[in-house]
């Protein structure tokens, strides 16, 4: 869907930020016996969608989010993303969020935010540049100058969304982002989230184990089966937005989280 | 008083003390010196001592230098890679344990008297500690960090300079301590034991003719090269740590800004 008009070869394409699993498997060998952690998963993803991945512990949702990130190779199929299938890590194409926030103690948060683009040999000004206006995406404005253990975990947190966001990629993986945190911080995390989501129309991919927190974040809502990991449901979630806290109360949102909560109980 | 004021009493008072116990006769000038008569032998000779602790340093630092460069690289080696690990550290923990002095008079026999022999022997001595620390440094690093730089698009070089190098370097630098520390001790003993030059080969001279000041202005040098090292690596580790987490500095900055005095409060 190319616009015939007005192509400026500098944006990305209007599709960027598709995602496309093929048939994805995934075997771990160990000494005893073959495990398989995933089995013939396919999945597409629209750009700009936020996709919420759940599942009970060992459904290998982690592990599907970690080749969609390039960081380990599939045993079977394909994964493609903007349409080129993804082999190794590319930031230009990826940005990846850590349960742990995985700063680097010894760098400020500016830093910290600058450094996927250090790795490229970017200028110091281009830099610094832009990882202000990341950390000001992010609420963070004025707070690049801390190392990370003068941050409190929501803030660490910031700061690695700013990271993964600093080289512009058109998706956004995230693995367990706010397991960490306390209740109340959590909550805040996931409506600065969505804030940030709405201001970049990334493509999110969001893993958790919270099922209220998958409802209230996702466009849809991927469940997925342990041993051998498989998606058992791919749910809609059709509440407005932007979401608020009544939302989490009301029978819509109860009938959603209900309905994943049966998955995961039978296959727990 | 703080703490800081009651140890500096406590070392002025021991060094009165060094100055009047042996003067009042409650301690035999023999066994113990007094301290004037300790700095003004030291001060009598001071071409001679000059002299032996320009020899002395010249060996330790050769030795600090092959001790943390040899340890360091090996340390990292056999830290980051699985097959040496197992070839090599059982090997090299064992050899820990064993009093490395012995080998001293074998290297005596390959290098002679002069400064190689001490070179060597202090080398090995303080090489071992470095090794292990480096190798537990490297080691001990957060998986995480290394799986995010390789999100990032890291190359292994990469993740070596910008990753693994600043992650290792407080460990490294308390092997360091311990090694240098032992170098200094590797190259005063073996200087003592058969020697021809060097402030431990002038201790264990004047030793033999019974002149104790002389002995003791040469265990002061020693003593204040001692220091010197330990203040030199104190400011390293102190430029280097400045990140470390759980300092008390960093956690009361996460409180702070925690109990909603800053905003953004998350």
């Amino acid at each position: 869907m190319q616009p015939l008009a007005n192509v400026t070869p500098l944006k990305p394409p209007p599709r960027a930020g598709a995602i496309e699993v093929r048939n994805v498997g995934q075997v771990f060998r160990t000494r005893s016996q073959d495990v398989v952690a995933l089995e013939d998963v396919s999945l597409d993803i629209k750009p700009g969608r936020f996709v919420v991945l759940v599942g009970p512990s060992g459904c290998g949702k982690s592990t599907l989010l970690m080749m969609m990130a390039g960081l380990r190779a599939q045993t079977s199929g394909t994964i493609t993303i903007n349409g080129a299938p993804i082999a190794q890590p590319d930031p230009n194409r990826v940005g990846v969020v850590f349960q742990e926030a995985s700063l680097f103690p010894w760098l400020t948060a500016e830093d910290n935010v600058e450094f996927p683009l250090a790795l490229r040999g970017v200028a110091k000004a281009e830099r610094r540049a832009k990882a202000q206006d990341a950390l000001k995406l992010v609420g963070l404005e004025g707070f690049g100058k801390r190392h990370p253990h003068e941050l409190s975990g929501g803030m660490k947190q910031r700061v690695s969304i700013a990271r993964g966001l600093v080289q512009d990629p058109p998706v956004l993986l995230m693995d367990e982002p706010f397991a960490a945190l306390d209740e109340q911080t959590r909550m805040t995390m996931g409506d600065e989230l969505l804030r940030i989501w709405a201001a970049t129309g990334k493509t999110v991919v969001f893993v958790t184990h919270s099922l209220t927190e998958a409802v209230y974040l996702a466009d849809e809502v991927i469940v997925m089966s342990p041993r051998p990991g498989r998606i058992v449901d791919q749910l809609q979630v059709n509440l407005p937005r932007p979401r608020t806290y009544e939302m989490l109360s009301g029978d819509a949102f109860g009938a959603l989280r209900d309905r994943i909560w049966r998955h995961i109980r039978k296959s727990a | 008083m703080s703490a800081k004021t009651l140890r500096h009493l406590i070392v002025v008072g021991l060094l009165v003390l060094w100055e009047l116990l042996p003067r009042a006769g409650l301690i035999p000038e023999l066994f113990l010196p007094s301290l004037s008569s300790t700095l003004l032998a030291g001060w009598n000779e001071a071409a001679e001592y000059g002299h032996a602790l320009a020899v002395t340093l010249y060996e330790v630092a050769v030795s600090m230098a092959f001790a943390c460069g040899g340890g360091i690289l090996l340390g990292a080696i056999v830290g980051s890679l699985p097959r040496p690990r197992l070839l090599i550290m059982p090997m090299v923990s064992s050899l820990y344990a064993v009093p490395l002095v012995i080998l001293y008079p074998v290297f005596t026999v390959w290098l002679g008297i002069g400064s190689e022999s001490k070179i060597a022997f202090a080398s090995i001595y303080g090489f071992l500690p470095t090794m292990l620390a480096t190798a537990a440094g490297i080691q001990t690093i957060d998986p995480q960090l290394l799986l995010a730089a390789r999100s990032m698009g890291a190359t292994l070089s990469q993740r070596l300079v910008r990753v693994i190098i600043p992650a290792a370097i407080p460990t490294v630098l308390s092997g360091l301590r311990i090694g240098g520390a032992l170098v200094i001790v590797g190259v005063v003993v073996s200087e003592m034991l058969i020697s021809s030059a060097g402030i431990g080969y002038l201790i264990s001279r004047y030793r033999t003719i019974l002149d104790s000041p002389h002995v003791f202005a040469g265990v002061l040098l020693v003593l204040f090269m001692a220091i010197a090292f330990n203040t030199a690596i104190r400011w390293v580790e102190r430029k280097a740590a400045i990140w470390q987490t759980g300092t008390r500095a960093g956690q009361g900055a996460a409180d702070e800004v925690g109990s909603g005095t800053m905003q953004p409060a998350t």
